[in-house]
């Protein structure tokens, strides 16, 4: 086991210490070329492993899918549009859609909105405050699927009317003198899907509040000791000074969480696997994918969400033009 | 350096990759089929379902024997086996053996030639004798066996905590008519009969299936059963009407269920039995397969003394004193290759009659053999429950395991939870089981 | 370079900076409102009523757990004689603990800075360098980001069959270097694109090299980036099942992730001691956590820059 745990490290020194050399190497003999060619293959050799690694587990297995969505079950025959169709054509993936629609809407935005107040928030703090707000905050992100599971069947449990609650929901409905909720099977107003996302919330918003963080904290100082003396109310600095200053971030945050929500599997899969009018699309894909064996649906499905990236790419690249207009 | 010569291999393989995609593969048959076979140092590696104490029972029954034959097992358990036996099997990564919980991806991978047959392998007339009728057909594709059950469950139980039940003078009955007369007695005595829970995470509703499993098995009989797991008889059908609509008298009849219709969705299936322990009683009957009678779900204290205040009974037949099928289930070894001697070897051992011996007395494991000695099992309880399967006059595969996944494991799900929690109407939930069956 | 240099630089739209207050130290640091205090606490003990239940329910009996909330500890004292570490003793017993967490270490660690380095180098250039096919190539980069992990399984499994690397470590360090890959250029490329530009013109103008910038002065101001990258990419890891599961399986090399998962039964039993192995697997990444929390101190990009 010794012996496993220095490999470890020399895995870690040899990885790490041979990706350097590759790049030291590749820039070196780049560097022997005349400087017009050295200028136009650097940027390549920079790239290049990182491509490498793109192309073998995500464009490869993206163009198979591509492929496959025009294919039948087992991938055996062509089907053309089909798979498209009879996926479009059914009433539960329609709502599918209109659920994983809401997720987009809603979750993104709050996980910013309430990553980014607690960045701020803690940064008044002392360090040691701070630092504990933030693990506290930090903490679900390190809890495996399964752990979550079982920590919010604690919340939302439903035992029968008269049997003692294990849910902290019910047991403060029943203490209230009321019957049990079955809160996960509430479909007005998608109050369940809502209830899903406080789960997704909980869990991420670490995420968004350590970028937000590191990028509150690179915003210099003197900007910020300028606008006071200039005097700025602490919520005109939040606005003018550090917003604006931190928006790449954000953004980052913001395309991130929703392409995450765009596959959002285990949360909805462990606690209702789409019953009760929760499905969305991760869900559907997975179950195509293992419990119908359908290759065609999945495939098709996984299409439609990279069709569905483009316009927040679109954006993206519009950001982009700004940044380097500005810089 | 080791990580640039990689990535060095790497590269050519991805471009070859990429070419490659360009046309369809022809479902996986292209089979080099050689991992399973280089087992040079005999080392065997089984692929199951199985977990927990229910494993360990299959690895003290395995392991002496393996090592006795100088045969090292790798044991790869997983929760996750469907998804990981399709993952390997189309990426070609085969193991040795694998146990599998349903009999739907055996057969399948059966169909495309990736499993060898054991008739050739086993002593096929001796089997026929030992094994509990249906389980040698529950392994079987076009008359040939490519899952030898290596573990058996039984899930036509209805468990009942038997001082309460025996001191108000009920009695076991011998027919469904005179279960639902048991539960109408119950009831209008001011008390509840049944606990009833079907919540389980992703596979919330598989416990409903056992039910209408149940009763089509009771009211058609093992034949009309295979047809309707093979969809020859649809859901939307007089068989499976008659059988919901016992259900829907059991289940959704005010007063027979604790906490009502509503609570049975969101009631957990492993702690809805409970009640039954309490003094008095919150229910007088619980139907579930064997395994909620071992550690884990019934409460410590009642498993300590399981024999003393639990009491059991097969789920009775449509007329009493009719033909009794009994619904189970098992794990089935399927073979990868044929010329893989170590793991032939296994495969025979597990065959024998007298094989888990070690693991039954754990108490967390069935032998399918219907000559298997009872006393090996620890408890009276067990010993009871194995006989109602070795006595039954055969085992039905569960139903919605033996099915195509995108019914079993998905619309039949569904479809029963989605009536019970009163979303869909029981016109609705057939229809879309039987919309939901693959075209093939 | 200094702090007021830099600040000269903030992309358009920021305010000007007033260089006559230029302060090392953050002076507000510990002048948080009441107000904002109480939010901070409120929000705090939401998200960690939860984990806590979690942490209580990891000591109870299993009927404990299956028939009382957890919170009735507090409300029964009886309840609190009966906790019991008898989950934690079990899966140690069990699950041969300690080997798995070597394994885990040994994946996780390869796996989180091996990418990191790899997309650092993508990141700098698709950041500093103007090459034709940047923005189509960052795109579709991003995009694919999307494509679920699923997808790739089988054709990387075949793939890995034929290197006969299935089982081996440098087969998860692999696929979560590529999976991982992405992500990690898209937030490295974006945090780059903030650093500003004039810095590398003048190095540039002084004849520093694309390696020498890239080491001496962008990674040095990439260090919360970096930083929040191997937090994320470490628990990922460190918590993934899906490809520990299919690349490396049960069996010696497997980590805690799949180790504690086979302690699950197929019924779902055993989940309480699902709650003592999930407690046991999170200490490393919160630990990993805190260590590099000190890296997201103001001032640190700026001091660093220095010289």
């Amino acid at each position: 086991m010794l012996i496993k745990t220095i490999n470890a490290v020399l895995a870690v020194i040899a990885g790490v210490g041979g990706a350097l050399v590759l790049f030291w190497v590749l820039n070196r003999l780049v560097g022997l070329l005349p400087g017009r060619w050295e200028d136009r293959l650097k940027p390549y050799v920079y790239i290049g492993p990182a491509f490498l690694a793109i192309s073998l587990y995500l464009i490869y297995p993206a163009i198979q899918t591509i492929h496959f969505s025009f294919a039948n079950a087992d991938s055996t025959a062509y089907v053309g549009l089909d798979n498209y169709t009879s996926l479009l054509g059914s009433a539960g993936f329609r709502s599918t859609l209109v659920n994983t629609l809401l997720w987009i809407v809603i979750v993104p935005a709050v996980t910013i909105a309430l990553g980014l107040g607690i960045a701020v928030l803690a940064d008044r703090l002392r360090p040691r405050a701070e630092k504990l707000a933030k693990t506290a905050i930090f903490l679900p992100m390190a809890i495996s699927a399964v752990g979550a599971g079982t920590i919010w069947r604690f919340v939302y449990a439903t035992n029968p009317p008269g049997e003692p609650q294990i849910g902290v929901q019910n047991a403060i409905v029943t203490g209230l003198g009321f019957d049990p909720v079955n809160w996960l099977q509430i479909t007005d107003f998608k109050f369940n899907s809502l209830e899903l996302m406080v789960m997704l919330l909980w869990a991420q918003v670490g995420f968004s509040m350590v970028l937000l963080s590191a990028a509150i904290k690179g915003v210099p100082a003197d900007t910020l000791e300028a606008a006071r003396i200039d005097g700025a109310s602490e919520r005109q600095i939040f606005r003018k000074v550090i917003v604006p200053q931190i928006r790449g971030t954000i953004i980052t945050v913001f395309v991130t969480v929703t392409i995450g929500v765009m596959k959002l599997f285990d949360i909805v899969y462990v606690m209702t696997n789409g019953d009760f009018d929760t499905n969305v699309i991760g869900v559907q894909f997975f179950n195509e994918l293992f419990t119908n064996f359908n290759n065609g649906h999945a495939a098709a499905i996984v299409v439609m969400l990279m069709i569905a990236i483009i316009p927040i790419m679109v954006y993206q690249v519009r950001q982009f033009r700004t940044e380097e207009a500005g810089r | 350096m080791r990580r640039t010569k990689l990535l060095q291999t790497l590269a050519p393989m991805t471009a070859l990759a990429l070419l490659s995609s360009g046309c369809l593969s022809d479902g996986g048959s292209t089979a080099t089929s050689g991992t399973g076979t280089g087992n040079a140092g005999k080392t065997v590696e089984i692929m199951t379902g199985m977990t927990g104490d229910n494993l360990n029972a299959l690895k003290v029954s395995l392991d002496p024997y393996a090592k006795e034959q100088g045969i090292t097992i790798k044991w790869s358990p997983s929760d996750n086996f469907n998804q990981l036996i399709v993952t390997r099997v189309q990426g070609n990564n085969l193991p040795d053996i694998a146990l599998f919980p349903q009999p739907g991806i055996m057969k399948d991978l059966a169909a495309k030639g990736r499993l060898a047959p054991l008739d050739d392998i086993l002593d096929m007339p001796t089997l026929k004798n030992s094994m509990t009728a249906g389980t040698l057909e529950a392994g079987s594709k076009d008359g040939k066996l490519y899952g030898l059950m290596a573990s058996m469950n039984v899930k036509s139980l209805v468990f009942y905590p038997k001082q309460a039940f025996e001191s108000a003078g009920y009695e076991i009955p011998k027919s469904i008519p005179e279960l639902l007369a048991l539960t109408d007695k119950i009831r209008s005595a001011g008390k509840t009969p049944w606990c009833l829970g079907i919540e389980s995470g992703p596979a919330t509703g598989w416990p409903a299936t056992d039910w209408m499993e149940e009763l089509v098995l009771k009211y058609g009989g093992a034949a009309k059963y295979d047809d309707w797991i093979n969809h020859k008889t649809k859901f939307d059908s007089p068989l499976v009407r008659r059988a919901a609509g016992t259900f829907e008298k059991i289940a959704f009849t005010d007063g027979n269920v604790l906490g009502g219709r509503k609570s049975i969705s969101s009631n957990n299936f492993g702690t809805a039995g409970n009640p039954m322990f309490r003094n008095p009683p919150g229910c007088f009957m619980y139907k579930q397969g064997n395994f909620v009678a071992a550690k884990g779900f019934f409460p410590d204290d009642v498993v300590a003394d399981i024999d003393n205040r639990v009491g059991v009974f097969g789920f009775p037949p449509a007329t009493a004193g009719g033909d009794n099928p009994v619904e189970g289930g098992g794990d089935l070894a399927g073979l990868f290759s044929k010329d893989n001697e170590a793991a032939k070897k296994l495969l025979q051992y597990m065959a024998t009659k007298d094989f888990g011996a070690a693991g039954a007395k754990t108490g967390a494991w069935l032998s399918p053999h219907k000559d298997f000695d009872v006393a090996n099992y620890p408890t009276q309880t067990i010993q009871n429950i194995a006989k109602i399967a070795y006595q039954s006059t055969g085992i039905a595969f569960d139903g919605s395991d033996a099915m195509p996944g995108a019914v079993g494991s998905g619309s039949f799900w569904k479809g029963m939870t989605g009536w019970i929690s009163n979303q869909q109407s029981l016109d609705q939930a057939l229809k879309a089981i039987d919309d939901s069956w693959p075209a093939s | 370079m200094s702090i007021a240099e830099r600040s000269v630089t903030r992309p358009a739209g920021s305010p000007p900076a007033h260089r006559r207050t230029v302060s090392r130290r953050m002076r507000h640091q510990g002048e948080a409102t009441p107000v904002a205090k109480a939010t901070v606490i409120f929000i705090c003990t939401l998200w960690v009523v939860p984990t806590l239940g979690l942490l209580i329910t990891s000591f109870r009996t299993k009927d404990d757990a299956n028939s009382l909330g957890w919170w009735t500890i507090f409300t029964d004292p009886a309840a609190l004689g009966r906790l019991t570490t008898r989950a934690y003793s079990e899966v140690i017993a069990q699950a041969n603990l300690d080997q798995a967490f070597v394994n885990s270490f040994a994946i996780a660690l390869p796996a989180t800075f091996i990418p990191l380095l790899i997309a650092a180098f993508a990141a700098y250039a698709f950041a500093f360098m103007s090459f034709p096919g940047r923005n189509t190539l960052f795109i579709m980069i991003v995009s694919l980001l999307v494509v679920p992990n699923y997808v790739a399984l089988v054709p990387i499994l075949q793939l890995y069959g034929d290197f006969g690397i299935n089982g081996t470590f440098p087969a998860a360090w692999l696929a979560h270097i590529g999976f991982g890959m992405s992500l990690a250029i898209y937030i490295l490329r974006n945090y780059m694109a903030t650093l500003p530009k004039a810095v590398l013109e003048s190095a540039r103008i002084d004849g520093a090299s694309h390696f020498t910038m890239f080491w001496r002065l962008i990674m040095p101001m990439c260090v919360p980036a970096l930083a929040s990258f191997a937090i994320f990419q470490f628990l990922w890891v460190w918590n993934d099942l899906l490809i520990a599961l299919v690349f490396i399986g049960p069996g010696e090399n497997e980590p805690i992730t799949v180790a504690v998962k086979g302690l699950m039964g197929q019924q779902g039993q055993g989940w309480q001691l699902v709650t003592a192995g999930g407690f046991i697997s999170m200490v490393i990444p919160i630990l990993f956590f805190l260590a590099l929390q000190r890296f997201f101190v103001r001032g640190l990009t700026a001091g660093s820059v220095k010289g």
